[in-house]
């Protein structure tokens, strides 16, 4: 029935120092699909690839918009993502609210990083299983933060997180130089297309329908891109040949390694009874 | 630890036959994995050092710290569950200015430590949480009573240091601690060996990069926490890379 | 509101207060009477009340309200250097009088003078009139007989008097009051706070109190 006897609930500390329940959490997060935040030093970007349930269902929402100057996109549990964005959307008007200024990204992130570290440490609850990635632009400039279940937290140069985006992640890191000095929103957004195009899966084309991209930054108000907008810049990166060789997915999709006293694991694919993004 | 998977080890709110609490043990192994930090307590400050370990080189430099200020007179460092350790620190923030609005002036650290240590052990005692994953050190500087400094562990046990470490390298870097003249050092002089102490237990071969942070409050910063200027950083950073080669230099020559 | 009789009338300490800094510390004076109405309830009160061992207040207004706030305030500095295992700031000690003073300023009657000595600061005189205001001042007063004497105030205090000085002064003002205002009388009494040993309280009556007027 379970892995080992410490990894039922999410106050148990295991032996080696680890809450497996935190860490079952983490892959909820590679259930859903991936989704990629890059910045410049005027813009920060998400592009995310959408699914669809069935041949007649529309794509599901991946980026959420939370204030005129921060957005985010979400991997994992959809519904516990809404929970998050409530929370957040409420955060950003009371501080406007009081303070007459758009909330500074770090002061959300933190409050929210808070939030979700509480129901990490009681039995009456359990992590949320979803990562976001938060785009946002404020005085200090372009942000990109990404937020896990563990309720880590990380500010990064670029992100990718969702299923197979280890992939993105090598993009990223290869091309990290070229993408936070890219002059134009264009180029910037090309970086991120490609980088979401190495996670997607290979029977799946990018295109405008699967395809979502946010962009904030100096003098521009969060903005989700229309279909027609989306497949402009979808044209600019499809002509291009697909770079081969490690779409295979990453390493670190898979699960967790079980702690070394452990009995044979019997059910090594965790099973989440609710439908993920 | 024979007495582990005898089910003892399960709750925090359940002894072992032995009179131990399993929980709180286990969540002690958690800051055992993470970066190590140090505190050093001279006669006109206290200065703070974290090794904190980068897992990605997609995160942004300087960012994600593992300092923190508490009030403008007291600084944390943490070791363990970053997540675990912010929410903490969020803890002791809102008890420093409740203090400070409810009696108008900063308060005594040696207070706010027997608060968050008396927080961090509720969370010892009952089924319903667990304990946390983090230890913290709380540093000052006052006037009055000059440099104070604190680390409370998961079980909410803490005690006053001269000189304190704690994360994967404790054991290397309290030897290399003990071998100062705490008492005499000043600032200036604690940052130097804070960085060079902090480069000589990284393990290179096991964690690849890793960022100094510093921090320090006393005298000179007239009681102010702060991080270390960067000049002064870079400076005390170099002199710890020196002195790495001039280790190894002399190991190779021993062989 | 109206009052048929003197005895339903509030108690009410309608005063003359006083609290000033001076070179080694803080000096504190009152006049003695508590009044109902026209009816003198007490001649001899004390009005300088110890809040802890180094600061004192001065209460003006009503009677129970202020003797209530200070009790409170008491515990509650006495709590907190039982915690922190140091001796309560005056600055804190007026941070706590606001509080009160403030939230429940609509119930309250009481305009109170903090004044105390520090290891800090030195001396110090915190003035928190009616609405719960707080500021700090080198020399306070309060109470309706203080209306009578702030040109004295101003034309006799000076920073830095001698503890001898700083007595007359105080003497001679609340003697000044006291002749003058109907709700202020009996003797009159001084504190002197300043660090150096416990305070020292000392009261004047019947001759020892300056004739002046016709």
């Amino acid at each position: 029935m379970f892995r080992n006897q410490y990894d039922s609930d999410v106050t148990v500390w295991s032996p080696q120092g680890r809450l497996h329940q935190v860490e079952y959490a983490m892959e909820a997060v590679k259930l859903g699909a991936a989704t990629v935040g890059v910045k410049n030093k005027q813009y920060a970007v998400l592009v995310a690839l959408k699914r669809a349930s069935s041949e007649l269902s529309a794509h599901q929402k991946k980026i959420i918009p939370l204030d005129n100057h921060i957005g985010m996109s979400i991997s994992g549990l959809t519904a516990d993502a809404r929970i998050l964005s409530r929370q957040m959307r409420s955060e950003c008007l009371s501080y406007s609210y009081s303070y007459g200024t758009e909330i500074p990204i770090i002061r959300l992130m933190n409050k929210i990083s808070n939030m979700m570290q509480s129901s990490t440490q009681r039995y009456d609850r359990r992590p949320y299983g979803v990562g976001l990635l938060v785009a946002g632009f404020d005085a200090d400039g372009p942000h990109i933060f990404q937020i896990c279940p563990s309720a880590n937290l990380y500010e990064c140069r670029s992100m990718a997180i969702g299923a197979r985006s280890q992939s993105a992640r090598t993009y990223l890191e290869k091309h990290l130089a070229d993408i936070g000095n890219s002059g134009t929103l264009t180029d910037l957004l090309k970086h991120a297309l490609r980088a979401l195009r190495d996670s997607s899966p290979n029977d799946t084309e990018l295109s405008s329908k699967n395809v979502a991209i946010a962009v904030v930054g100096k003098d521009t108000p969060l903005k989700e891109l229309s279909e027609a907008d989306t497949q402009t810049y979808l044209d600019m990166i499809l002509s291009e040949e697909r770079r081969s060789g490690d779409t295979a997915g990453g390493s670190d999709d898979a699960p967790p390694p079980p702690p070394p006293s452990d009995p044979p694991a019997q059910d090594p694919t965790p099973v989440v009874a609710m439908e993920t993004q | 630890m024979s007495s582990i998977g005898t089910g003892y080890d399960l709750s925090a709110s359940q002894f072992s036959p032995d009179g131990r609490v399993f929980q709180v043990e286990y969540a002690q192994k958690a800051i055992e994995n993470s970066g190590t930090v140090i505190g050093l307590r001279g006669k006109d400050g206290v200065v703070l050092a974290v090794e904190k370990l980068v897992t990605s080189k997609l995160y942004e430099p300087g960012a994600n710290k593992r300092l923190f200020t508490i009030d403008k007179h007291i600084g944390m460092a943490v070791a363990g569950l970053i997540s675990d350790a912010r929410a903490v620190a969020e803890v002791a923030r809102t008890e420093a200015a409740n203090y400070r609005s409810q009696y108008k002036s900063s308060i005594p650290l040696k207070y706010l430590n027997e608060r968050v240590s008396m927080y961090m052990h509720a969370y010892t005692l009952y089924s319903a949480v667990r304990p946390f994953g983090c230890s913290v050190i709380l540093s000052t500087y006052t006037e009055e009573d000059g440099p104070e400094m604190y680390m409370i562990d998961p079980s909410g046990v803490s005690y006053g240091y001269f000189g304190c470490a704690v994360g994967k390298a404790k054991q290397a870097a309290k030897t290399e601690i003990e071998k100062l003249k705490l008492k005499d050092m000043s600032c200036q002089e604690l940052v130097k060996e804070a960085a060079r102490i902090i480069y000589l237990v990284h393990d290179e071969l096991k964690d690849k990069q890793f960022e100094l942070e510093m921090s320090w409050i006393g005298s000179q910063t007239s009681g102010v926490n702060q991080q270390v200027p960067a000049n002064v950083h870079a400076e005390a950073e170099k002199d710890a890379k020196a002195a790495m080669e001039e280790d190894s230099d002399s190991e190779t020559e021993d062989i | 509101m109206h009052y048929n009789s003197v005895i339903e009338e509030k108690l009410a300490v309608s005063t003359s207060i006083i609290a000033c800094v001076f070179d080694g510390g803080v000096a504190l004076g009152a006049d003695s009477r508590t009044s109902s109405g026209v009816f003198i309830t007490n001649r001899v009160a004390d009005k300088l009340t110890k809040i802890t061992d180094n600061i004192y207040c001065c209460r003006s207004g009503s009677a129970a309200d202020t003797q209530a706030i200070s009790d409170i305030v008491s515990y509650h500095l006495a709590f907190q250097k039982a915690e922190t295992g140091e001796e309560p700031s005056v600055a804190t000690a007026a941070a706590v009088f606001q509080e009160l003073c403030y939230n429940h300023r609509e119930q309250l009657t009481a305009g109170i003078i903090v004044a105390g000595y520090d290891k800090v600061k030195g001396g110090q005189v915190y003035n928190i009139p009616l609405g719960g205001m707080c500021v700090e001042k080198k020399c306070a007063m309060g109470g309706a007989g203080s209306t009578y004497v702030y040109g004295y105030m101003d034309s006799n205090f000076k920073e830095n008097m001698t503890e001898q000085e700083v007595k007359k002064f105080i003497l001679h003002l609340l003697a000044l009051a006291m002749s003058r205002d109907g709700s202020s009388g009996g003797v009159v009494n001084i504190c002197i706070i300043d660090g150096q040993g416990p305070p020292r309280k000392e009261f004047y009556i019947g001759d020892q109190i300056p004739k002046y007027g016709i």
